[in-house]
C-alpha cells in the first residue's frame, strides 16, 4: 500500500553495553543520528565536557557555603564523641510477642492482601504487601481488570502517602482543635433544623465518586433531606467525552463511557488521547496496546498495530505513534473533521484513510479529555462507522454513580453560594479553592460563607489544604489503606477496598462522615460496606463476600455493553474554534496529577516524561517558538545553560503568571504547555506551603471556558532565569558515532552500520570471570529487554523506589546530578537523514520519538557496585538466576535462547508482567 | 627561687616518658580485653525475664522440641517467641495456681503480651536469617550453647562479627545433617541415622561419623552452601 513508506514501524533492537563495543571511534565524531537533548544535537562544547566526564559537573564537588575543612572542624568533636558512644554497653531490649498469633501470620513473613486505590475515581485493583501489619509496597492485582497485575507510578507512590506526616491529623474547628464528637453534635442539631424545610440549602460536594455504598448512602440522605444538592467536581474530568458521546448517540439525560479493547484493534488513531497514562484503565490499555503490537513470529503475529496520533501538547502515547501531527489544540477539530469526511490531503490523513480501509471493526478512535465535545462525536461516529463498537470499543452506561457535568455543576454550586442559598455545605475530598476555575471565585466565596453567621461549610479531606483554610470545619480523611471502602473500576468492576492498618491518625472515611449525617455516628466501615452489599447480593453472601476480599474484585459485576446507535445529528458542527495568536494548553501533571498527589515525594522527583524535570512544572516550548521569542541568538544559550528564562503569560485577561521556560522538541509551535498541580500554598512541606512552592499554579489561568487550552495567549519575558532539575542531561554516555539505541522498521532494510564487527577489544579494568569449565557447575547468564514494549512511563523507577525505600535527595540536589534512582529511562530522538543543511530548530521539529531506552543495573561481570547492592543480584554467579529486584522495564527474550531459560517476575512494568504477556526479564544462558 | 619539685620527681618523670609505652599498650589491652568481655558482649550473663522460663525444664526435661515455641524458624527470618496462647495450651490444665505463672495468666485475662527480655540481640545493621542456617543444616546449639541446660536463658556467644565471620569461613566446623538441627546433642560418632542422613552407605558413613571434618565438607557441597559468597558484606548488610 501506499503509505507503508512513510510510516516507520519500530522495532528497537536490544544494545549491548556500549563499552563493549564501542570500538568505532576512530577520527572526528560523526554527528549522531540519535539524541538526547538540543545540547547533544548542537553538538555544544558544554556538552562534549559533560560526556567526557563520568559524573555532572556539581555531582563530585563541594560547592556548598560550609567548605569539607569547616565541616571537620565543626563536626571533629562530635564525630570523636560519636566514636566513644560506640563503647556504652547494649541498652535492654524486649521482644514483645501476640497474646493470640493472627492463623495465618508468621513473623518476619510479609502478608498480601488484595484492595483498590482510585484514580480519578476509579479503582484499580491492587494487592498490599504487609509487613507485620504495616503496609510497605502497592503492586497490581492480576485479577482486577484494570490492572492484570501491572501498576503505574502512582499506585507505587500511593503507599508514601499512607506514612505523609503532613497529613492532616485532627479534626479542627475555625483553626483550632477539635473533634469528631463536637463535630457530631453541632452537624447533627444543624441538620435537625433542616429536617422542616426537606434540607433546603444542604449542598454535598464530592468528586467522581464510582463507590455504590456511597452512592446508597447519599442517596439515603437525600430521601431523609429531600432538597439537598449533591454537586460533583473534578479538576481534570471527562465532561467534553460525556457531553461528546450524548451528541453521537442522542442521548439526553443518560451518560455513557467507552471501554476500549486496544489488543483487537490493528489501527488506532488518538486525537490528543494519551491512552497510556491518563485514563482511568490506562494501566490496562497499556497492556493491551502493547499485546496488540507485539510481534510473534512463533504464534504467527508479523505485524504490529498502527498508531497515529493527532495531538497539542507531547505524550508518550504521541511519542509511540507511528505517524504523527502535532498541532495547536483548535487545530485537532479540524483534523478530525478532515478524518471524518475522508479527506486525504495530508500524509497522515492519507495513512489513516488507507488503513481504516483495509481494518473496519478493527481500528480504534479515542478522543483525549482536553478536546472539545465534538471531537469525542467524531471519534464515537467513526468507531460507529467503521463497525469497531462490539469488537475494539464497547459503551458502558456510565460507572460513575451520579455523572454530571462537573464544571458546569461546580458553577451552579458557586452561583448558589454567592446567591446565599447554601446554608451547609460538606465538601469531601476535593480541593476547590485551589483547583476550580478562576472565574468562579471560589476560595473568595467560601470565605465568605464561612464567615457568614448561621451558615456551616464543612471540608473532608487527607491535608488541611487551602478549602480547609477557609472553611470552619475541617475534618481529617484517612487514607485509602486505613478504611473500609469500595469503588468500580473503568469497566464498571466492582472492589471492596480493605483497610492495612488501622487510622494513624483521626482520620476516617467518606462512608464514616455519610453516617454521622445520617444520624448513625458509631457505625463503622465494614459494617457499613457489608450492609450495602448484603442487601444486594444476598445469596450465600458470606462465601461470597470472603471471595470477594480474597480476589479483590466482585465477580460479574462489570457492566454490560449497551446498545447505541449513533444519532442523526452525531456530528453536527460546533462552533469553530479560533485559531489566532499564541494558544495555551493546561494539562494536568503526570504524576502529581490535580495537585492531590503534590506532597508525595517520590511523584514529585521521578523525571516527567519526555521532559525529564523534576521538582517543579515548567512552560513548555518548542525550539522555533523559543526562537521567535529570543530572536536575538540568545536560544543558542538556553540549550546548554541549566539556568531557563523565566516568561510571564497573559491569557483571558488575568493577572499575569510567571514560570520558567522549557524547550521541548517536539511540541507544537506557537503554543505553550502549563501543567496543573504545583503552586500549591497549603500541601504540605514537600508541595508547598506559604513560604515557598514548587513551581506555579497554572489554575490561576484557567477558566470555566478555557478548561484545557485557550488562544490569544501573550508572552512577556521577564528577564530573570531561574535553575530547572532537568535529568535528561545527567549520565551522559558518548556513543561513538554509533547510536546507543537504534530503529529500524520493522520489514525492510536495516540502516547502514547496523550490523557492526563483533567486539574485539575488552574495555575493562577487571580480569575475566572465573567461569567452571563443566557446564553442570555453571553458566554465564545474560539478560534482555525488549525496549519496543517500554513506553517511557517510570512505572519501574517508583517501583524501585519503593521496594528499596530510596530517600528523594530534592531540587537541588538533582540540578547537581545526585538523584538517587538505580534505574532509569533514556530518552533518545531521532533524526531523519537529510541532505539539506537543517538548523537546528528544523531538525528538532522532524525529529521522531522520543524513543525509551530502560537502563537498569546492566548485571556486569565482576561489577564494583555489585559487592554494595542491596537487591544482592546475582550477576556474577553461575548459578541460575533466581532474584533479582523485584521491580523492572519491559523485557523479552530476543536472542537465542537455550532450553534452561528462567524468568525473573516484573511487579511494576505496565506494558509487560505476568499473566499471559510474556514475562518482564528474561534471564537466559549464554553459554551451553 | 626554689625548686618546685623535689628531684626525686626526676625519677617519676622518666618512668612516666618511658612507661608512656606500656600504659597506652596497657590501656589497649584493657580496652581490647573488656570489649571481648562478657561485662561488654553480656556472653554467659543469664537476664531476668518477667517469668523465669525454664528451658532446660521443658526441653531436657519434658523434651517439648524447639518447633513447638519458636513455629517460624525454619520459613523466617525470626524465630518467633511464642504467643501467650502457646504457654496457655499446657498451662490451662497444669500448674494452674503457679505464683511463677501469674504474668502469664494475667496476658492472657487481659489480653496484654508478656514482654519478654531480649538475650540476642544483633545490631540493626545486621539482617540475620534464622531459615536459611537451618535450612543449611547449622544446628540450634551451634549459635545458641546448650539450652537444654540453661534454666534461664543467657547468650553462649560473643555474637561479634568475627564470630560470624569464624563460621562463615568455615561452615564445614558446624555444618550437619538437617535432620539434626534441632538435637541439643548432636554428635555424628554415635549418630545411628548418620548413613540415611547423609544418603551413603554404612561404610562411608563411618568416615564422616569420626571427622566433623569430613562430614563438614561433604555437607557444604550436599547442601550447596556457596562459600566463596559467605564473606560478602551483603549477605548480611544491606
Amino acid at each position: 500500500m501506499s503509505s507503508e513508506s512513510n510510516i516507520s514501524k519500530r522495532a528497537v533492537k536490544l544494545d549491548a553495553c556500549p563499552h563493549h563495543d564501542g570500538a568505532a571511534d576512530a577520527g572526528e565524531t560523526p554527528t549522531p543520528q540519535m539524541w538526547r537533548s538540543l545540547d547533544e544535537l548542537a553538538n555544544t562544547p558544554e556538552f562534549r565536557e559533560s560526556v567526557e566526564r563520568e559524573f555532572p559537573v556539581a555531582a563530585g564537588e563541594w560547592d556548598d557555603e560550609a567548605s569539607r575543612r569547616t565541616f571537620l572542624k565543626v563536626m571533629g568533636a562530635s564525630l570523636a564523641l560519636a566514636g566513644v558512644s560506640g563503647c556504652v554497653k547494649q541498652t535492654s531490649e524486649n521482644i514483645v510477642p501476640y497474646v493470640r498469633q493472627p492463623e495465618e501470620m508468621t513473623p518476619g513473613k510479609p502478608l498480601f492482601f488484595a484492595t483498590a486505590m482510585t484514580f480519578r475515581g476509579y479503582a484499580r485493583g491492587v494487592v498490599a504487601e504487609s509487613h507485620e501489619g504495616r503496609p510497605t509496597k502497592l503492586v497490581g492485582n492480576e485479577l482486577h481488570p484494570a490492572s492484570l497485575g501491572s501498576a503505574d507510578v502512582r499506585m507505587h507512590a500511593h503507599v508514601l502517602n499512607l506514612y505523609d506526616p503532613d497529613r492532616s491529623q485532627i479534626v479542627n474547628y475555625a483553626g483550632e482543635v477539635s473533634n469528631w464528637n463536637t463535630f457530631t453534635k453541632t452537624i447533627g442539631s444543624d441538620l435537625l433544623a433542616k429536617k422542616s424545610s426537606g434540607g433546603q440549602g444542604i449542598y454535598l460536594l464530592t468528586p467522581t465518586v464510582t463507590s455504590p455504598t456511597l452512592k446508597w448512602q447519599i442517596d439515603a440522605l437525600q430521601k431523609q433531606y429531600p432538597n439537598l444538592k449533591w454537586h460533583q467536581y473534578e479538576p481534570v474530568n471527562n465532561d467534553n467525552e460525556k457531553l461528546g458521546l450524548q451528541q453521537a448517540f442522542g442521548l439526553q439525560d443518560q451518560f455513557v463511557q467507552p471501554v476500549y479493547h486496544f489488543d483487537r484493534a490493528k489501527v488506532i488513531v488518538s486525537l490528543d488521547c494519551n491512552f497510556l497514562m491518563d485514563l482511568p484503565g490506562s494501566v490496562r490499555y497499556a497492556r493491551d496496546f502493547m499485546n496488540g503490537r507485539r510481534v510473534l513470529p512463533k504464534q504467527g503475529k508479523h505485524e504490529m498495530n498502527r498508531l497515529y496520533v493527532a495531538e497539542s501538547s507531547p505524550t508518550i502515547a504521541g511519542a509511540f505513534a507511528d505517524e504523527r501531527v502535532r498541532v495547536k489544540p483548535s487545530e485537532i477539530l479540524g483534523i478530525a473533521r478532515q478524518i471524518l469526511a475522508g479527506d486525504t490531503t495530508t500524509p497522515f490523513l492519507k495513512g489513516v484513510a488507507d488503513d481504516l480501509a483495509k481494518n473496519r471493526g478493527a481500528s480504534l478512535f479515542v478522543a483525549g479529555d482536553g478536546q472539545p465535545p465534538e471531537v469525542h462525536a467524531i471519534a464515537a461516529a467513526m468507531n460507529s462507522k467503521q463497525r469497531n463498537i462490539g469488537k475494539t470499543v464497547d459503551y458502558i452506561d456510565s460507572v460513575e454513580a451520579n455523572p454530571q457535568i462537573q464544571t458546569k455543576s461546580l458553577g451552579d454550586l458557586v452561583n448558589d453560594m454567592k446567591q446565599n442559598a447554601v446554608d451547609i455545605l460538606i465538601m469531601i475530598d476535593v480541593n476547590p479553592a485551589y483547583d476550580a476555575p478562576v472565574d468562579f471565585g471560589f476560595a473568595d466565596a467560601l470565605r465568605k460563607l464561612s464567615n457568614t453567621p448561621g451558615k456551616r461549610t464543612v471540608h473532608m479531606a487527607q491535608y488541611y489544604d487551602e478549602t480547609s483554610f477557609v472553611s470552619q470545619w475541617h475534618l481529617p480523611l484517612a487514607h485509602e489503606l486505613e478504611v473500609w471502602g469500595d469503588a468500580r473500576a473503568y469497566d464498571g468492576t466492582a472492589t471492596i477496598m480493605q483497610p492495612l492498618i488501622a487510622a494513624l491518625y483521626q482520620g476516617k472515611s467518606a462512608h464514616i462522615l455519610l453516617s454521622i449525617l445520617l444520624g448513625a455516628p458509631n457505625r463503622g466501615g465494614y459494617e457499613i460496606l457489608r450492609e450495602y452489599w448484603q442487601s444486594v447480593r444476598r445469596r450465600d453472601f458470606e462465601n461470597q463476600w470472603n471471595k470477594w476480599l480474597n480476589d479483590g474484585v466482585i465477580a460479574d459485576s462489570a457492566s454490560k455493553p449497551r446498545a447505541v446507535a449513533l444519532a442523526a445529528d452525531a456530528t453536527k458542527q460546533g462552533p469553530q474554534a479560533t485559531n489566532s495568536g499564541r494558544e495555551i494548553i493546561f494539562r494536568p501533571d503526570p504524576y502529581i496529577w490535580d495537585g492531590r498527589w503534590a506532597n508525595n515525594g517520590w511523584l514529585m522527583e521521578c523525571p516527567r516524561p519526555l521532559t525529564r524535570i523534576t521538582w517543579e512544572n515548567v512552560i513548555t516550548v518548542s525550539p522555533a517558538t523559543a526562537k521567535s521569542l529570543f530572536p536575538d541568538g540568545r536560544f543558542d544559550d538556553y540549550t546548554s545553560k541549566p539556568k531557563m528564562p523565566v516568561l510571564s503569560l497573559t491569557v483571558n485577561g488575568l493577572p499575569e503568571l510567571t514560570g520558567t521556560m522549557w524547550i521541548l522538541p517536539g511540541h507544537p509551535d506557537d503554543c505553550v504547555t502549563v501543567h496543573l498541580g504545583f503552586g500549591r500554598d497549603r500541601a504540605g512541606r514537600i508541595g508547598g506551603t506559604l513560604e515557598s512552592h514548587p513551581g506555579f499554579n497554572a489554575y490561576s489561568l484557567r477558566t470555566s471556558t478555557s478548561m484545557w487550552s485557550a488562544s490569544g495567549l501573550g508572552i512577556k519575558e521577564t528577564g530573570e532565569e531561574s535553575m530547572v532539575a532537568c535529568t535528561q542531561n545527567h549520565t551522559n554516555m558518548d556513543q561513538h558515532g554509533r547510536d546507543l539505541l537504534r530503529v529500524r522498521p520493522l520489514h525492510g532494510e536495516n540502516p547502514a552500520g547496523e550490523e557492526e564487527a563483533p567486539r574485539t577489544v575488552s574495555l575493562t579494568l577487571y580480569p575475566p570471570y572465573p567461569y567452571p569449565d563443566d557446564v553442570r557447575k555453571g553458566n554465564k547468564w545474560g539478560m534482555v529487554i525488549d525496549q519496543n514494549a517500554c513506553i517511557g512511563c517510570n512505572a519501574c523507577v517508583i517501583a524501585c523506589q519503593s521496594e528499596n525505600n530510596i530517600p528523594v535527595v530534592g531540587k537541588d540536589q538533582v540540578t547537581r546530578g545526585r538523584e538517587m534512582y538505580w534505574l532509569r529511562i533514556d530518552h533518545y530522538y531521532q533524526n531523519k537523514p537529510s541532505d539539506k543543511d537543517e538548523t537546528l530548530e528544523e531538525m528538532a521539529k522532524e525529529a521522531q520519538g522520543p524513543f525509551f531506552q530502560p537502563v537498569p543495573c546492566m548485571h556486569c561481570e565482576n561489577a564494583p557496585c555489585e559487592v554494595v547492592c542491596p537487591a544482592n543480584p546475582p550477576c556474577t554467579t553461575t548459578k541460575a538466576p533466581t532474584t533479582w529486584c523485584t521491580t523492572g522495564a519491559s523485557a523479552r527474550a530476543i536472542a537465542q535462547t537455550t532450553a534452561r531459560t528462567r524468568f525473573a517476575t516484573s511487579t511494576s512494568c505496565p506494558t509487560t508482567t505476568a499473566g499471559s504477556a510474556p514475562k518482564c526479564r528474561r534471564w537466559f544462558r549464554t553459554r551451553t | 627561687m626554689s625548686q618546685i619539685f623535689h628531684p626525686a620527681a626526676n625519677a617519676i618523670a622518666k618512668g612516666s616518658i618511658f612507661g608512656a609505652v606500656f600504659i597506652i599498650a596497657a590501656a589497649a589491652w584493657v580496652f581490647a580485653t573488656l570489649d571481648v568481655s562478657p561485662y561488654y558482649t553480656e556472653q554467659d550473663v543469664s537476664r531476668a525475664q518477667p517469668v523465669p522460663f525454664s528451658h532446660e525444664h521443658h526441653v531436657n526435661g519434658l523434651g517439648i522440641q524447639c518447633l513447638y515455641c519458636h513455629t517460624s524458624v525454619k520459613e523466617s527470618a525470626f524465630a518467633g517467641i511464642p504467643p501467650t496462647k502457646t504457654c496457655m495450651t499446657c498451662h490451662s490444665q497444669i500448674w494452674t495456681n503457679a505464683a511463677m505463672l501469674e504474668p502469664v495468666r494475667q496476658s492472657w485475662a487481659e489480653q496484654k503480651p508478656i514482654q519478654w527480655t531480649r538475650v540476642h540481640k544483633l545490631p540493626d545493621f545486621v539482617y540475620f536469617n534464622h531459615s536459611i542456617h537451618v535450612a543449611k543444616g547449622i544446628g540450634c546449639a551451634s549459635c545458641h550453647g546448650p539450652v537444654d541446660k540453661m534454666p534461664l536463658m543467657y547468650q553462649a556467644n560473643t555474637l561479634r562479627m568475627g564470630w560470624c565471620l569464624d563460621c562463615h569461613r568455615h561452615p564445614e566446623k558446624n555444618i550437619r545433617p538437617r535432620e539434626e538441627v534441632f538435637n541439643m546433642n548432636y554428635d555424628p560418632s554415635t549418630d545411628e541415622d548418620l548413613a540415611k542422613e547423609l544418603g551413603v552407605s554404612k561404610e562411608d558413613a563411618k568416615k564422616y561419623a569420626d571427622s566433623q571434618e569430613e562430614l563438614g565438607k561433604f555437607l557444604v557441597e550436599k547442601y550447596h552452601v556457596h562459600k566463596e559468597q559467605l564473606t560478602n558484606c551483603y549477605v548480611c548488610h544491606r
